[in-house]
């Protein structure tokens, strides 16, 4: 069973590893997002990233011939990815008045139009629509080299940030006055958490999808909680969660022949309500 | 080593803040020296917090002059201490971890830290609560380690918001005593806001007394011992057993 599990990374190996990458990156931001209790920022964010890659998939055609070989290209779709949900999270991230709508409100709204418009969008475009149904749906079959740069190279960044500036990241984050007051410039740090978190969820949406996107992005944090003293520790602990999961995701997947997207997403949320159950 | 009790820290000159379209306060004049105890007093909304903002560099003059001494101005030797700590009670987190976020803006070296944490819990009587779930304090041991979280950073100026508006008579009496022996032995300045006048009266050298968009400042004996209050609140105040 683990000894065919093992020959299929000789033709799976770049998706594997993208998994594993990518839920590692998406859940080390993700501690910062569970610890400001903006647990359904990262559902916004995630389905922005849908709405931006299904501007670029309609948006290329409109723009002539040469746009087209863009459709085919990955480039496009994962640069509006990105735009959409690095926007997304400055907006909603934003601190607002007491008159304003709450976080809530704009997660909610952000959340709703991102899931109807790009089917709107894409409706008498079969090429499109089957992308954004595939993005909702959540695969892991489709990682390139290109991927695999990515995510490795934005796994080390997030590392090397929350080594160097974990305290600042939790002030920042739970305590934003107090780290003004301390001297932190909280506008550079919002415009810094915005840029990762958009990255992260931006840049996972064209290979993993919505689900396997948020999943990770939350649920490796939350299980954390229940493991950790610290939310220090807890910024190690959840990407570690977040890669084994993947990795028994991609098992069953393999065993099964179940989407090992939805195996992973469920493997964390039985995670999330053993922590819980530890807890009481 | 604590600095001179001479020396000024905050200096204003006809300052006037405000937010918007709008001005707070104005005609602000004060001088904060090393050593001193000032308490900011005054109705809600009449300008106390606007000061606080100001002084923490988060807030620019709309006019006047408001100079910081250089250490003050960079922060790193400021400490801060909120109404309430806002922790997420779902967010695990211990004492040690909770108030090394002080040397959050600051340049001690890595190596210090630990002595500094362990010497700022026995300030505020947290000694050899480093492990302790930081959920698990009362409101009085959090707001000590609120204290203990500013004190890390040495600060040479403490502003404190309010700190004592939700402890109960026995906390706010042992944090009082800790904050009066701290600025005896390091020389620290406090800023303390509150609207309790009755510990403005206690425990102040200095008191800054905003109402009716102005501030009134000066030893504790200038502005509360004449009609100033009364002019402020535009009643009779008894302090102190006092009418």
């Amino acid at each position: 069973m683990i000894a065919s599990f093992l020959d299929s990374w000789s033709l799976f190996g770049t998706t594997y590893l993208v998994g594993l990458l990518a839920a590692a990156a998406l859940a080390q931001v993700g501690v910062w997002v569970v610890a400001r209790n903006q647990i359904f920022l990262g559902a916004a964010v995630a389905q922005a990233s849908t709405l931006g890659v299904a501007v670029a998939l309609s948006a290329a055609p409109l723009a002539g011939g040469a746009a087209l070989a863009w459709l085919g290209s990955p480039v496009l779709p994962l640069v509006f990815a990105v735009l959409a949900s690095v926007a997304t999270a400055w907006i909603v991230g934003r601190p607002r008045s007491a008159q304003s709508e709450s976080a809530e409100a704009l997660n909610g709204w952000v959340f709703l139009a991102s899931s109807s418009v790009p089917v709107l969008l894409l409706a008498h475009s079969p090429h499109g629509l089957e992308e954004i149904q595939r993005l909702m749906f959540s695969t892991l079959l489709t990682a390139s080299p290109l991927d695999l740069a990515l995510f490795a190279v934005l796994a080390a960044a997030g590392a090397a940030l929350t080594a160097a500036a974990s305290g600042a990241l939790l002030l920042f984050s739970v305590d934003p006055e107090s780290a003004s007051a301390f001297g932190l410039n909280t506008a550079r740090w919002r415009a810094l958490a915005a840029l990762w978190l958009g990255l992260a969820v931006g840049l996972a949406i064209r290979s993993a999808g919505t689900l396997f996107a948020f999943g990770c992005l939350v649920l490796p944090p939350l299980a954390a909680k229940g493991l950790c003293r610290e939310v220090r520790r807890m910024a190690w602990v959840a990407p570690a969660l977040g890669a084994a999961a993947a990795l028994a995701g991609f098992f069953l997947g393999h065993r099964f022949d179940v989407p090992p997207a939805h195996a992973t997403v469920a493997l964390l949320a039985g995670g999330v309500a053993l922590s819980w159950l530890r807890r009481r | 080593m604590p600095p001179s009790a001479a020396e000024a820290l905050v200096r204003a000159r006809g300052l006037a803040l405000g937010y918007g379209g709008a001005t707070v306060v104005e005609g602000l004049d004060l001088e904060v020296r090393a050593g001193e105890e000032w308490f900011v007093i005054g109705p809600n909304g009449s300008g106390k917090t606007t000061l606080l903002r100001a002084v923490l560099g988060l807030l620019a003059p709309r006019r006047g002059e408001l100079w910081l001494h250089p250490d003050v101005a960079n922060r790193a030797h400021v400490g801060y201490v909120p109404q309430r700590s806002d922790w997420n009670p779902a967010l695990p987190t211990t004492v040690r971890e909770f108030v090394s976020l002080g040397h959050v803006g600051t340049d001690t070296p890595r190596p210090e830290r630990p002595e500094r944490l362990r010497w700022a819990l026995e300030r505020v009587g947290l000694g050899g609560s480093e492990r302790v779930d930081f959920r698990a304090l009362s409101g009085g041991q959090r707001q000590r380690a609120l204290v203990a979280r500013a004190l890390v950073r040495r600060p040479r100026l403490l502003i404190l918001d309010e700190p004592t508006e939700e402890l109960d008579v026995t906390s706010e009496a042992s944090l009082l005593d800790t904050l009066e022996e701290l600025v005896r032995s390091e020389g620290t300045a406090l800023l303390f806001v509150t609207h309790e006048l009755e510990l403005a009266f206690r425990r102040a050298s200095h008191v800054a007394l905003f109402a009716a968009g102005r501030m009134t400042a000066g030893t504790r004996e200038e502005v509360l011992g004449g009609d100033a209050l009364e002019r402020a609140f535009g009643a009779r105040v008894r302090l102190g057993g006092h009418t």
